[in-house]
């Protein structure tokens, strides 16, 4: 029962890992705290999957514990020095008709993102990630109006970082 | 069209981690210890719980001495009962604040949850410093009603001493005592949960703004 449940969680995770990685990039600045952060995400999933009902999307159940562990439980490392290290992160796009100047957008979204504090960091995560408002502010915790609203002044802000 | 939206085309297609994990990683990382934010206020907290009850415990006999003097036992013996009942209680509490912290929840339950494990703490610790504040203010009225009580209690040793300067003694010295814990209290709760709950706190307030646009 149990080794069922460990290869469905395994299998489950492995596909939609990206999502934790994404939410790891925005929420991290360097190697080392992405990978704590992953780690932590990856306990709290496992710990929480039996849980999981299946009556949701998997990626839709793992947004909400990996931006819950992301925004309330993960501790930055005090060991570790701060710093800006963005370079230990290549941006890559995989359009085919290859263009780097999507390359330098990227870059400059993450590192704009990374400006946001928690909350809007979630809000314009789950708008780049295309989520619906319902799903926005179930996960949030707020009202639909409300997320709206928020949304609004969380891209203005994006906007005026990213062209000042 | 928005800025935006340019940006999160590109957003939608960046291509996927490149140190992607096999599932014997994904494996080894779930079954690994977690060290949340949640775990740190639990076993602070679990720690707390033990300082004041190792404290209420090992107070020497000796201490109690001053209430055999007055005829204060069996008040004593009562309120104690009382006491550990009470811890029992703050222990459940406690306990149940921690086991009801589900991820699943939105954002806003979720830090709202985490916020009353370390409530339970708090009152705890105020429960305690309440009782240690009352039972000095009883100890004193009682001590200070009769004099020769006071000289007894007070100046064992029976030096030549006025009851005046018993008096000034007595205050001067509880009050020492109380700025001296009430500084370690203070210390102690800047630094650990101050770093422990700076985040959250701030999380929170953000969410709480969203909620009343």
């Amino acid at each position: 029962m149990q080794k069922d449940l460990e290869d469905k969680f395994l299998l489950d995770f492995e596909a939609n890992q990206n999502i934790a990685h994404k939410i790891c990039r925005l929420y991290t600045t360097n190697r080392d705290a992405h990978n704590d952060l992953f780690q932590e995400i990856t306990i709290q999933l496992w710990k929480n999957y039996p849980k999981f009902r299946g009556d949701s999307k998997f990626s839709t159940w793992m947004y909400r514990v990996a931006l819950n562990t992301a925004i309330s439980l993960y501790r930055k490392s005090t060991r570790r020095i701060k710093t800006q290290d963005i370079s230990d992160f290549v941006y890559k796009v995989k359009s085919q008709d290859y263009d780097d100047t999507e390359e330098v957008q990227l870059k400059a979204l993450y590192s704009a993102v990374h400006q946001l504090n928690d909350i809007d960091k979630a809000l314009i995560f789950l708008y780049l990630e295309d989520k619906p408002y319902k799903e926005i502010s179930e996960t949030l915790g707020i009202s639909s109006v409300n997320a709206r609203v928020k949304m609004n002044r969380a891209k203005e802000k994006l906007k005026n970082i990213l062209n000042p | 069209m928005d800025v935006l939206d340019d940006y999160k085309k590109t957003w939608i297609n960046q291509a996927d981690e490149k140190n992607r994990l096999t599932s014997l990683e994904i494996y080894n990382l779930s079954h690994s210890k977690s060290s949340s934010i949640v775990k740190w206020i639990f076993i602070v907290g679990v720690l707390e719980f033990i300082l004041w009850t190792v404290i209420n415990i090992t107070i020497p006999d000796r201490f109690y001495k001053i209430y055999e003097d007055l005829n204060l036992m069996e008040y004593l013996n009562i309120f104690m009962g009382l006491h550990y009942v009470i811890i029992l209680v703050f222990l459940f509490l406690f306990y149940r604040n921690y086991k009801r912290v589900s991820l699943l929840e939105n954002t806003k339950k979720l830090i709202q949850k985490i916020l009353k494990i370390r409530k339970t703490v708090k009152y705890y610790v105020f429960y305690n410093l309440t009782t240690v504040f009352l039972g000095s203010v009883v100890l004193n009225i009682v001590l200070f009603s009769d004099d020769a009580h006071l000289m007894k209690v007070m100046n064992p040793q029976n030096l030549t001493l006025d009851i005046q300067q018993v008096v000034t003694i007595t205050v001067i010295s509880q009050l020492i005592a109380l700025l001296i814990i009430i500084v370690l209290l203070w210390l102690f709760y800047k630094l650990v949960y101050g770093t422990l709950l700076k985040k959250l706190n701030k999380n929170y307030k953000e969410l709480r703004k969203l909620s009343d646009v």
